[in-house]
């Protein structure tokens, strides 16, 4: 039996209060299993991103339990949910979020410079992936000057320079067109397999789901369906 | 001031007038632009905050102007009463009396034309000489005092005097004398007390009353004795002769001079006519006074004015930080406004009545603000100062706030506001529709747009180089060519810019500036040492240096984060904090530049005064060297003395405690100089030759000079000026390069120029040569061969240097002698009081003056927070990344703290540092005088430091806090 990397049972998200209460997660169950690629799909306000956010440590939980790696993430202070993020867990946004003040290769060293490792590893480390990943030529290259591609590629070496246990990625070709959305979701998929790397990916993409291992269908904050 | 407020209004009414035109033909934007007001109030409240700061300087040093002239004015009335014109004999002292006698029978022809005169109120003959009165009931004597001769029945025009009880009286009995509070207080004389008053005879006399220092008995500033027409003609030997007719115009005390144009005019075509002595003319005394005391008020609120101006400008930047940021803010929103058909003038115009808005808002608060800042200036001043009663009670009843100071301040304010909203709005006009939609940064500006700069470049350059040549000799004010090369070496930046890269091309802009700017010796260099130095010369020199100072922050931020950056450390969570703070200074450092030029400039200033005070006040000790020649006293007596030093060296109890005692021959003479076309009033000062050695002048004195024709040694000057009728030497204040912070105008002289020096009695004319400027200027005029003196009538001695046998007291000696030589007037300077005193005055100023220039820090810790509030919008979804990947809340606050210490840090270092460094090259570059011995305040740059950075976090603590606290699934996720 594959091991499971991530755990949520009975998880709940509540947003506001009475009349402008909104359940967004109710009671989600779910096993994540290590180097599984896992699409999240469902309409818009099915709650996908809230899954992503309270199931990473984003966002607090209203209810339930969430383990990574055994870990309750929920029960952990600021510092010690910071720290697991980032030596355990890797983000990839929509809208890229890089650092505009910082070139391709500073953003990408972050993670490994927030957890310690030194300046002269994690530059190598994130040259060597940067190249792996096609952008060896815009490594000193700030984000205003990436195409938008390109800026994704730079936060997928970011999401995975530091190796983490997880990588969460939200609507991660939103913003690509189907070329750079092809180019990023063959990349996700080869680094999975090559790395076995565990990618939950949440999309309204079918063509993101279709390469994934798994799909889970969400409606009004509940999984309605799996593949 | 009246007519500048009156084209202020009009700039004003114009502004108004055409903006109502606009809002009535551009509805839409007016209707967005007021919405845009009430968005935000506690941002609206911010961006008022800090566009009020520019106004309440202004608001700030009117006030003061306002205030110090009332306190003028109220003295001046005091002093001169219901004189409004004095007909006298203005050309000569005659040792002691301030004017020359005439006979009475000039007054009874004068008052009889008066009569016909229906603008003149009376006439009142007078005696005013100077002298000295001894109290035989307490045994206090007092020196310098004004004896006033008039009669009780000739000086109705000029109302009565008024008892401490409130009882009045119109004038002194036969015997008997009236003394104001001044020198009663002086005498600790009252009522009953016998005294003995000495001009050239005494008399005894009994003390009538003490009587008020109000319009009547404050005459002359007070420290007066009013006797009789005939006690004061005898105490002169002057029988039936008088030397002063005082002229009293119809109306109130205030109103009457405003006939004195009028009056005079009568009054010296009476004379004429009369066949008057030579000399005697009718002045229009109140009016030169008032003329007088107005324009000191100026002068203080010119120096505040002039070092608030780095305020103001820093208040300039703030204001188009702000709107700066506000497009930036507003960009999307813009940008759709734009692709649903707005054209770009009403985006323009939407910045334009929404700044409106704020313009008039923060120029009403700041001009309120400015007041009460006025007052709590004033008020520390009266309190750091040893200020007598009467001038404390005089300051609080005159504090002063003229309609035309509010209405100046008010649209200074607004227009200064406006007009930098104005041209930062300019931005928004460029603005491209799709970027502004989809948050694309602008990219960096084409070929096309470094031509144009080029083409600004080059008109600037030819507008610097036009200032500078034609200024760069001559004795004009310094700050032109100054000014000129400055703009020169911006406008040949510019150009550059469209050839080599930007790091270059200002990165030698910025060394040129602040070498330029901050290089005194450099200035004598190129410009020479002729000109005249303004207190506007600092000014330029600091923009100068902080405008080169902050390119070369600009244009080089990379390498100074990245070295500041390997002290936090390269990896581990310190060193991304360091990082991730420094990175946006790295990367936007035209955005940290407003604020680091802002703190820049106001700590410079405030550095700069602070370094004036404490080198002053660390001089002391040479200072007196300097300006004392190696003297303990300056003696004055109010009649010639015969051979004072032998009647010294005779006396017992003198002798031992005098080692030097050197006559002086001292006159008034006329300095015949371009620019004062009747000449400018000074004194003649020379020493005897011959002089036995404790009494020689030349081989006793210590003084220095700070520079000398052709080099000459000072043993050559001395030399010169015993030998040579031609030759004369002039005090510090002649010299090129004097900065005058404001006062009264001086005249430049140029070694080796020939100036006339006139005697106006006798009208004899002194060519001379200037061949030295001395450092001193406690005795200020010219100093000639004694000869050459006498050639224009002057001979007697009446001044004299003295200096104390080693181990004596100067306070003993100073008693001693006043006592021995009391009959005769003598008045006695102690070099050493006098400057410790006036140091302490310059200490309380410049105290004043720091507190004041110190209110422009309030833009930088404003400019901050409105920044970092800003960053914290901006910046949310990168917050938020950072955040998902392992940075903690503390350190989130951690950069924000590091990324604005950097910038107040710097700006303050590099401020300090600047100043510092040109107050040191000021110092010793040996061309200005008065800036006393370098000394580095570092306690007060210490303490003003520290509040400012305590209070910068302080106003940072807020936005960072909240940065700190965002939940990082809403940041990732924010969209503006």
């Amino acid at each position: 039996m594959a091991e499971v990397v991530v755990s949520g049972e009975g998880v709940w998200k509540v947003y506001g209060q009475g009349e402008t209460k909104v359940q967004a997660l109710r009671g989600l169950d779910v096993a994540i299993e290590r180097g599984e690629m896992l699409a999240v799909m469902g309409p818009s306000g099915s709650g996908k991103t809230t899954f992503l956010n309270c199931f990473s440590g984003l966002d607090d939980i209203s209810d339930g339990s969430v383990k990574i790696d055994g870990v309750d993430i929920h029960r952990l202070r600021d510092k010690a949910k910071s720290d697991y993020r980032a030596r355990r867990m890797g983000f990839v946004f929509q809208s890229y979020n890089l650092l505009p003040v910082l070139s391709a290769v500073e953003n990408v060293e972050m993670p490994l410079l927030i957890t310690g490792v030194s300046a002269k590893e994690a530059r190598e480390r994130s040259l060597a992936l940067l190249g792996e990943l096609g952008l060896g030529e815009r490594v000193h290259h700030f984000p205003a000057e990436l195409s938008g591609g390109q800026q994704q590629r730079v936060s997928l070496a970011r999401a995975l320079v530091a190796r983490p246990a997880i990588v969460w990625a939200d609507e991660p070709t939103g913003n690509l067109d189907e070329e750079g959305s092809h180019q990023v979701t063959v990349l996700l998929r080869d680094l999975n397999q090559r790395h076995h790397q565990t990618i939950v990916i949440v999309t309204h993409d079918p063509m993101v789901a279709k390469v994934c291992d798994r799909t889970l269908q969400m409606h009004d904050g509940h999984f309605v369906d799996a593949e | 001031m009246a007519s500048i407020s009156g084209l202020l209004l009009l700039l004003l009414a114009v502004v108004l007038i055409a903006t109502a035109v606009l809002a009535l033909r551009y509805r839409l934007p007016f209707r967005i632009a007021m919405r845009n007001v009430r968005r935000g109030k506690w941002r609206t409240l911010l961006i008022v905050f800090g566009l009020l700061v520019g106004t309440t300087i202004i608001s700030g040093s009117l006030v003061i102007n306002d205030t110090i002239t009332a306190v003028n004015v109220h003295f001046t009335y005091q002093a001169f009463g219901y004189t409004d014109e004095g007909v006298y004999n203005a050309s000569v002292a005659q040792g002691g009396a301030p004017y020359r006698f005439f006979p009475t029978s000039v007054y009874t022809n004068l008052s009889s034309a008066a009569a016909t005169n229906s603008l003149i109120a009376g006439t009142t003959p007078e005696v005013i000489v100077s002298g000295s009165a001894f109290d035989r009931t307490t045994g206090v004597p007092e020196s310098g005092i004004n004896i006033i001769g008039v009669n009780a029945n000739e000086s109705a025009a000029l109302g009565p005097f008024t008892y401490d009880n409130g009882s009045t009286v119109q004038g002194p009995a036969p015997g008997e004398v009236l003394i104001d509070d001044q020198l009663a207080s002086n005498l600790g004389a009252s009522a009953g007390d016998h005294l003995v008053v000495y001009g050239r005879t005494s008399a005894a006399l009994t003390v009538q009353g003490v009587v008020k220092d109000d319009v009547r008995g404050g005459f002359l500033f007070g420290n007066s004795a009013f006797v009789t027409l005939a006690t004061g003609q005898s105490l002169w030997n002057a029988t039936g002769q008088i030397n002063f007719i005082a002229v009293t115009n119809v109306g109130s005390l205030t109103g009457g001079v405003a006939h004195s144009d009028a009056v005079a005019s009568f009054l010296n075509a009476t004379l004429v006519r009369m066949g008057s002595p030579a000399g005697l003319a009718a002045y229009p005394i109140l009016q030169m006074n008032l003329n007088d005391a107005v324009q000191s008020g100026m002068s203080v609120a010119t120096l505040f004015l002039v070092f608030g101006l780095f305020s103001i400008v820093a208040g300039a930047l703030l204001i188009a930080g702000i709107f700066i940021n506000l497009a930036e803010e507003r960009k999307g929103e813009m940008g759709m406004l734009r692709a649903v058909g707005l054209r770009r003038r009403s985006l323009v115009l939407i910045y334009y009545f929404e700044g409106i808005v704020y313009a008039a808002a923060s120029a009403i608060a700041g001009t309120l603000l400015g007041v009460a800042v006025g007052f709590v200036l004033l008020d520390l001043y009266i309190h750091s100062t040893k200020l007598s009663a009467s001038v404390v009670t005089a300051f609080y009843e005159s504090f002063t706030v003229t309609p035309q100071s509010l209405i100046l301040a008010y649209v200074a304010g607004f227009l200064l506001t406006i007009g930098t909203i104005a041209a930062s709005s300019g931005r928004v006009s460029r603005l491209n529709i799709v970027r502004a939609i989809r948050s694309v940064p602008e990219p960096p500006p084409t070929l096309r747009a470094y031509t144009y700069f080029a083409y600004l470049g080059a008109v600037l350059a030819a507008f610097g180089v036009l200032l500078f040549l034609p200024n760069r000799g001559g004795t004009g004010d310094i700050s032109v060519p100054l000014a000129g090369l400055g703009l020169a070496i911006v406008g040949l930046g510019l150009v550059a810019t469209r050839f080599v890269k930007n790091r270059y091309a200002f990165t030698a802009v910025g060394l040129a500036l602040v070498a330029w700017g901050g290089t005194v010796d450099l200035h004598r260099a190129v410009l020479g040492s002729s000109h005249s130095g303004s207190i506007f010369s600092i000014f330029v020199e600091g923009i100068e240096i902080v405008l080169g100072a902050v390119l070369l922050f600009v244009f080089n931020s990379d390498l100074l984060t990245s070295a500041i950056g390997r002290l936090g450390g390269t990896s581990g969570r310190r060193g991304s904090v360091v990082r991730i703070g420094l990175a946006y200074p790295r990367r936007r450092p035209t955005r940290s530049a407003v604020n680091f030029a802002i703190f820049a400039m106001v700590v410079f200033v405030v550095v700069l005064v602070a370094a004036f005070g404490s080198s002053v006040a660390g001089a002391l000790q040479s200072e007196i060297t300097t300006q004392s020649g190696g003297y303990t006293f300056f003696g004055y007596t109010s009649q010639p003395v015969p051979n004072l030093p032998a009647q010294v060296a005779g006396n017992a109890t003198l002798a031992p405690q005098f080692s030097n005692v050197v006559p002086l021959t001292v006159g008034g003479v006329l300095v015949r100089v371009a620019g004062f076309p009747g000449g400018y009033a000074d004194d003649l000062f020379a020493a005897p030759l011959n002089a036995s050695p404790s009494e020689n002048f030349y081989t006793t004195n210590q003084y220095n000079f700070t520079s000398t024709l052709n080099g000459m040694s000072t043993a050559d000057v001395w030399h010169a000026l015993q030998t040579n009728r031609t030759v004369a030497i002039a005090d510090a204040s002649y010299a090129p390069g004097q900065v005058n912070f404001g006062g009264s105008a001086h005249p430049t002289l140029a070694l080796g120029q020939r100036v006339p020096l006139q005697n106006p009695a006798t009208l004899g004319v002194l060519n001379v040569t200037i061949i030295g400027f001395m450092s001193q200027e406690f005795l200020p005029g010219l100093w000639v061969n004694p000869t050459a003196a006498g050639s224009v009538g002057y001979a007697n001695t009446s001044g004299f240097l003295l200096r104390i046998a080693p181990g004596a007291s100067s306070a003993t000696a100073s008693q001693d002698l006043k006592r021995a030589f009391f009959p005769d007037g003598l008045l006695l300077y102690d070099f050493a009081q006098l400057l410790q005193t006036s140091i302490q005055d310059i200490e309380s100023s410049v105290g004043l003056l720091e507190v004041f220039v110190a209110l422009g820090l309030a833009v930088g810790i404003a400019g901050m927070g409105i920044v970092a509030l800003r960053a914290v919008t901006e910046r949310r979804v990168q917050i938020g990344m950072l955040r998902a990947q392992g940075f903690t809340r503390r350190m989130i606050l951690g950069a924000f703290l590091i990324e604005y210490s950097y910038v107040a840090l710097l700006g303050i270092l590099v401020g300090t540092g600047l100043a510092i460094w040109l107050y040191y090259n000021a110092v010793n570059s040996g061309g200005v005088s008065g800036l006393g011995v370098f000394a580095v305040p570092t306690v007060t740059i210490l303490g003003i430091t520290t509040v400012a950075y305590a209070l910068t976090m302080a106003a940072i603590l807020g936005p960072s806090w909240k940065a700190a606290n965002l939940a990082p699934a809403d940041a990732v996720r924010y969209t503006e």
